[in-house]
């Protein structure tokens, strides 16, 4: 990884921002080997870091771990697909197979896919909760159209940076639909921490984006 | 939790100055609020004093029409925007030292190298300068940026985003480290409250400088950063305005409104007549 300042444990600025909880994917499962940082990561078990595992979906030989019903096994209720990165077909039949047998919610990275992959996705499997993680700030307008026409789709608000976007998408979507989240360390803490403090909000839906809407999508 | 200091305009807060900010729209990507009634509003809510903006019209394609909105806008909220107007190399963009904080560069956007000899009206005005940096890039790499530090040592130079990718902010403040007039401005999406205490603990606190890149970013995003990176009050006052009120001097709040309220518009809501005294140069 370029770069040289992550903190190997991130409790420490979970305290310093007062963040109660975060849900977490070991490094390893996405800079290594997804089985190696999967086992590192469930083995943690701290109430305060909620597992997010990532899954591979493959025919036999080519996925992590090796069938779904090692994932439910693992009794997590958050999974992590990267598609790009492991280069698997999101929408392909076996990746559609894994996920309505598991019936988790799936948390992807928007670099990962597409909105058009994801529209497909909601699309096949209807009841599939998705939460899109870094959405970024320069496709608000895509965002929005798959929020409007997959209403499984959550949004996670981090990098959603440019002014008032997240209140633009509170507007149109509810605060109900939209997840606190960091990145972090990789990405910046501080400043998404300091705009949830801030939002131009009624105070329920603050406390929504803050916790109770990740609670309704897992 | 409850973060960030006092609204502005109190009197026994110090000064959040932004750097680095923006009216209007870009043509890249939705800006939900691009006005700068929303901006002010967000000033407000956050406690930032004021904020200096260039309009995204001048950063693109009319630098002349863009600065005039900025000034206008500057108008209507006395105090709360310096101006920084944009030059446009291509266009020689007429320059005024009255009213404005300085001037706005953006080499990549206008495709010309930051130590090109199209530039050299801009040294001369003598203004604090502040330029988009962006490591590796022909136009705007933070060796340009050393370069025109060594060749104008009056100038003050704020390098904006400081280099902007993460893989050059440590570079870039090695560079800033050996040019005393020359600032690291930290607004980007990809800056993190932890990389700013290490662009302090490498130039120095009086180096670094608060930046957003409001509207084109959210405001309280990147103001977010300087508030609660892991910086100690002292460090984190010069980042978020002592550094540029001293870069600025007296332009902090503009020679129009010394001893005015800084709170927001004069109760009409229009320009303060003979509040902008334009000065072309060449």
């Amino acid at each position: 990884m370029p770069f040289d300042d992550l903190p190997a444990d991130p409790r420490a600025e979970m305290d310093r921002l007062g963040i109660e909880r975060a849900c977490v994917t070991h490094a390893l499962s996405l800079y290594s080997d997804p089985q190696a940082g999967n086992d590192a990561l469930l083995r943690l078990d701290d109430p305060r870091l909620v597992p997010v595992p990532v899954v591979v979906p493959g025919v036999p030989g080519a996925s992590a771990p090796s069938t779904p019903a090692e994932v439910l096994e693992w009794g997590v209720r958050l999974v992590r697909l990267c598609p790009e990165r492991h280069r698997f077909d999101l929408t392909g039949p076996v990746a559609l197979r894994w996920l309505a047998e598991l019936g988790l919610p799936v948390a992807i990275d928007l670099d990962e896919t597409s909105p058009a992959a994801l529209r497909t996705l909601a699309g096949r499997l209807p009841g599939l909760r998705i939460l899109v993680l870094n959405p970024g700030y320069r496709r608000l307008r895509a965002l929005a159209e798959l929020m409007a026409e997959a209403p499984g789709v959550w949004a996670e608000i981090g990098t959603v940076n440019t002014q008032r976007g997240v209140e633009w998408l509170a507007g149109l979507f509810g605060a109900g639909r939209l997840v606190f989240g960091t990145g972090a360390p990789v990405a910046d803490d501080c400043g998404p921490r300091f705009l949830l403090d801030h939002l131009d909000l009624e105070p329920a839906d603050v406390d929504l984006i803050a916790a109770g809407s990740l609670g309704r999508l897992l | 939790m409850t973060t960030g200091p006092a609204r502005g305009g109190v009197a026994d807060a110090p000064p959040v100055l932004d750097a680095h900010g923006h009216l209007g729209t870009w043509p890249d990507f939705l800006i939900p609020d691009p006005t700068a009634e929303g901006l002010v509003a967000t000033m407000d809510r956050i406690g930032v004093t004021a904020m200096g903006v260039s309009h995204l019209l001048a950063v693109g394609p009319d630098a002349e029409t863009g600065n005039r909105l900025a000034r206008e806008a500057a108008d209507r909220f006395p105090g709360r925007f310096g101006v920084w107007q944009v030059y446009n190399p291509h266009h020689r963009t007429p320059l005024t030292r009255d009213g404005v904080w300085g001037v706005k560069l953006h080499p990549d956007v206008h495709q010309c190298p930051l130590d090109d000899p199209r530039y050299e009206p801009v040294w001369r005005l003598g203004l604090p300068v502040l330029a988009h940096g962006q490591t590796d890039s022909p136009w705007s790499d933070p060796d340009r940026f050393a370069a025109v530090a060594a060749r104008h040592p009056d100038v003050p130079l704020l390098m904006g985003h400081c280099g902007l990718w993460p893989y050059g902010f440590d570079r870039a403040a090695r560079l800033a480290a050996g040019h005393p007039n020359l600032y690291l401005e930290v607004c980007g999406s990809r800056m993190t409250g932890r990389w700013i205490a290490r662009l302090v603990a490498t130039a120095g606190a009086q180096r670094v400088v608060f930046g957003s890149d409001a509207c084109f970013l959210d405001l309280r995003t990147g103001y977010g950063r300087v508030a609660l990176a892991p910086l100690s009050d002292a460090d984190r006052a010069l980042v978020q305005g002592g550094n540029l009120a001293r870069v600025l001097g007296p332009r902090v709040l503009g020679p129009r409104v010394s001893g005015r309220s800084v709170s927001g518009p004069d109760d009409s809501g229009h320009p303060i007549p003979g509040s902008c005294t334009r000065r072309d140069v060449p």
